[in-house]
C-alpha cells in the first residue's frame, strides 16, 4: 500500500516537473530568442547605415551619382539605396538607404547639399609654414577648415567643427577645445578656378561688367550706386577729343542684378555701402590690380543679423586676387564689414598695412577663406604700430544659407542624418 | 504482526520519508530555476524596451526634419552629467524642434519594491509631464567624450559642445527577487556618436 502511494507521489511530482521543465525550456528560448531579435534589429540597422556610408562616399566622390543601390548583399542581408532630388535648383539630394535582415527593415535617410566655402569661419591653404600657431586666447567662431599642419600650443578654442587635412601638431601639454568636433584627413583643396560659375550666373541674369579697368559699387538699401569710366569723343571746332570721365549711375538694386550677382572681368572693384538683401559681388582678372577688390568704406546689412536672426541681408565678396582694406581717410579708424570673404589666388589684407598708420579695428562679422594669409597691421609689445586690430565674428547664418552662387567646395556635405 | 511487519513499515517510512524530502527539496529548487528563468527574460526584455528608445532618442541628438532649425548640431546638447542628460531633437520627425530630457530617480521613490537599488528613468519631452516605469533599472550612467577621444571628467559637464561621443551604461534588475538573488542585465553602448552632432 505504502509503495504504491510514493509510486503514485513520484509519478506526481514528475509530471509537475515536466511542465516546469517545459515553462524553463520555453523561458530559456524566449530569452535567447529576444536576444537574438535584439542582434537582428542591431544588425539590420549596421546594414541600413552601412548603406548610407557607401552611397555618400560615391556621392563625395561623383557627384552626379543618382544610381542608388539594388539588393546589395551586406552582413547577411541586403541594402536598396534611393537618391531623391529634393531642391534641383539648391541640389538639395536625399539618400534613403533601406537595409533588410531576416525579414526586418530599418531605413536611413541622409540629406545633403552642395558644401560652400561661405560656411567657413576660417578657411587656409596654407598655416604659413609653420610660423601660425594657435593658441591659448584664440577663440575660433563657425567651421574651421586648413589643408595644412594645424600647429596648437596651450588651449585655443574652436566653437565650430575642425577639420584638417594633415595631422595636429601638439606642442607638449596643448589642450585644444574643439567644441564642435574634430575631424582628421579631410581633403578639401581650393579650386583653381572657381569663379567660373559666379561669371555665367551674372551673364545669366545677373551683372556682367567688362571693358572697365576701374568700378565703384555703393550699395544703397534698395539701389546700387555704379560709378564707371565713360569715353566719350566730344567735338571741338573740327577735331574731336577724346574725353574720359566719372559716370555714376543710381539703380534699382532689382533692376541692376535680378539674381543677385555681380561680376566685374578684369577690373579693380571699389566697393562700400550699405546691403540690403542677398548678393555677391566678384572680381575677376590677372593683370596687375585686376581681380582684387577694394573695400572703401564700411560695408553691412540694412538689417543686423546680430539683433535680427532672421535677416535676409548677406553679402559674398570674391575676389580672384585679394580682397583689400582701401587706405584712405573713412578707413582710418576702423571699418565694419559684414560678408563672406573669398580670396581665391590671394587673401584678405590691409592695404599699405605697415605704413598707414594706426587704423582702429576692423569688425568682421561673416567668414574668411583665402589662399593665403595677408596681414592687416603691425605690432609691438605696446599695441598698433600700423594698420588695423581684428576683431572677427561668425555670421552664424552661413551655416545654412550662403550668399547667391558663392563658391562651392565641389562636394556634398551632409546637413541631416536620420536613423 | 510480527516484528519484520513493523520493521517494513519503520523502513518504508523512512524510505518514503527522504523521497518526499528529496521531491521537496527537488520542487524547491525547480521553483527557484523557474523563476530565475522567467525572471532573466523578463529582465532581458525590459531591457531590450529601455534600450530601443534610448539608441533612438540617442541616436537623433541634433536631428531636426527642418535641418535649418539646428544650423549647428554641435550645440544640440544642452546639459549632461553621468546620470542626466538634455539634448535638442526632433521627437516626431516633423520639422519642429523638441528637446529631451532623460534623468534617473532615487531610490527612495521606489521604497515599495522589494528591490532596494531598483529606480525609475525618467524621459520628459519638451514641458511634458516627465514619463517613466518601473522596469527594474539599478544603473544608468552617461560617460562623454570629446572629439580627440579623451574622456571629460567634469561633472556635469561645463561646455555640452564638447562631446563627442556617449558611452551608456544601463543595468536592470528584476524588482522581485526568489530567495533574494535578483536577476542582472548589463547593457553598455560604448561610443555612441551622434551623427548630427558633428555633421557640419
Amino acid at each position: 500500500m505504502g509503495g504504491k502511494a510514493i509510486l503514485i507521489v513520484v509519478l506526481g511530482f514528475s509530471f509537475i516537473f515536466l511542465i516546469m521543465e517545459k515553462n524553463i525550456g520555453s523561458a530559456t528560448t524566449r530569452t535567447v530568442g529576444n536576444m537574438a531579435d535584439y542582434h537582428a534589429n542591431i544588425t539590420v540597422h549596421n546594414v541600413a547605415v552601412s548603406g548610407a556610408n557607401i552611397a555618400a562616399n560615391k556621392m563625395y566622390l561623383d557627384e552626379s551619382w543618382k544610381d542608388g543601390y539594388s539588393n546589395i548583399d551586406y552582413q547577411g542581408g541586403k541594402i536598396n539605396v534611393t537618391v531623391d532630388v529634393l531642391d534641383a535648383f539648391k541640389q538639395i539630394i536625399r539618400i534613403n538607404s533601406v537595409g533588410t535582415y531576416r525579414g526586418i527593415t530599418d531605413t536611413v535617410q541622409v540629406t545633403l547639399q552642395p558644401s560652400k566655402f561661405s560656411k567657413f569661419a576660417y578657411y587656409s591653404e596654407s598655416e604659413g609654414a609653420g610660423m601660425i600657431w594657435w593658441t591659448t586666447g584664440d577663440t575660433v567662431w563657425g567651421p574651421f577648415h586648413t589643408q595644412d599642419q594645424m600647429n596648437i600650443d596651450g588651449s585655443p578654442v574652436f566653437m565650430g567643427k575642425v577639420t584638417t587635412k594633415d595631422p595636429l601638431n601638439l606642442r607638449l601639454n596643448a589642450d585644444p577645445k574643439f567644441l564642435g568636433g574634430f575631424e582628421q584627413g579631410v581633403d578639401l583643396e581650393m579650386p583653381s578656378n572657381n569663379i567660373g560659375d559666379l561669371k555665367a550666373t551674372a551673364q545669366n541674369g545677373g551683372k556682367y561688367i567688362s571693358g572697365q579697368d576701374e568700378v565703384y559699387i555703393e550699395f544703397a538699401g534698395d539701389d546700387i550706386i555704379y560709378k564707371y569710366l565713360e569715353t566719350t569723343w566730344v567735338k571741338k571746332g573740327k577735331k574731336k577729343k577724346k574725353v574720359t570721365e566719372w559716370v555714376t549711375e543710381t539703380i534699382p538694386a532689382a533692376t541692376f542684378a535680378p539674381n543677385g550677382v555681380i561680376f566685374v572681368d578684369d577690373a579693380v572693384v571699389n566697393i562700400s555701402g550699405t546691403v540690403k538683401g542677398k548678393y555677391t559681388i566678384s572680381a575677376g582678372g590677372n593683370k596687375s590690380d585686376d581681380g582684387n577688390i577694394y573695400l572703401e568704406d564700411d560695408i553691412v546689412y540694412e538689417t543686423n543679423p546680430l539683433t535680427n536672426p532672421s535677416s535676409q541681408d548677406m553679402l559674398g565678396i570674391v575676389a580672384e586676387n585679394n580682397v583689400y582694406i582701401s587706405d584712405n581717410s573713412v578707413n582710418s579708424n576702423g571699418i565694419n564689414i559684414e560678408a563672406a570673404i573669398y580670396a581665391q589666388n590671394g587673401g584678405f589684407g590691409a592695404e599699405n598695412y605697415a605704413t598707414r598708420g594706426p587704423s582702429g579695428s576692423i569688425n568682421l562679422l561673416g567668414g574668411i577663406t583665402q589662399k593665403i594669409r595677408l596681414p592687416v597691421g603691425t605690432f609691438n609689445w605696446k599695441g598698433i604700430v600700423s594698420g588695423f586690430s581684428k576683431s572677427y565674428r561668425y555670421d552664424d547664418r552661413l551655416m545654412s544659407s550662403f550668399p547667391p552662387s558663392f563658391p562651392s567646395t565641389g562636394f556634398f556635405e551632409i546637413v541631416s542624418w536620420y536613423e | 504482526m510480527g516484528v519484520s511487519t513493523i520493521l517494513d513499515i519503520i523502513g518504508s517510512i523512512f524510505v518514503g520519508g527522504l523521497l518526499l524530502l528529496i521531491l521537496f527539496r527537488l520542487n524547491t529548487s525547480a521553483t527557484g530555476t523557474l523563476y530565475n528563468s522567467n525572471s532573466e527574460l523578463n529582465v532581458q526584455q525590459s531591457m531590450i524596451s529601455v534600450v530601443e528608445v534610448l539608441e533612438s532618442d540617442f541616436r537623433k541628438i541634433g536631428y531636426c526634419k527642418d535641418w535649418t532649425k539646428i544650423p549647428d548640431p554641435s550645440k544640440s546638447i544642452l546639459y549632461a552629467d553621468s546620470n542626466s542628460i538634455k539634448f535638442l531633437t526632433d521627437v516626431y520627425n516633423d520639422g519642429v524642434v523638441d528637446s529631451i530630457y532623460y534623468y534617473i530617480g532615487s531610490t527612495s521613490e521606489l521604497s515599495n519594491s522589494p528591490n532596494p537599488r531598483d529606480r525609475l528613468l525618467y524621459r520628459v519631452v519638451n514641458t511634458e509631464q516627465a514619463k517613466s516605469s518601473n522596469v527594474g533599472i539599478t544603473k544608468f550612467t552617461l560617460k562623454y567624450f570629446d572629439a580627440l577621444r579623451n574622456p571629460i571628467n567634469e561633472n556635469p559637464v561645463s561646455v555640452p559642445a564638447l562631446i563627442s561621443s556617449i558611452q551608456i551604461d544601463v543595468q536592470v534588475e528584476n524588482t522581485e527577487a526568489f530567495d533574494s538573488v535578483y536577476t542582472v542585465a548589463f547593457w553598455r553602448q560604448i561610443r555612441l556618436a551622434a551623427r548630427n552632432l558633428s555633421n557640419r
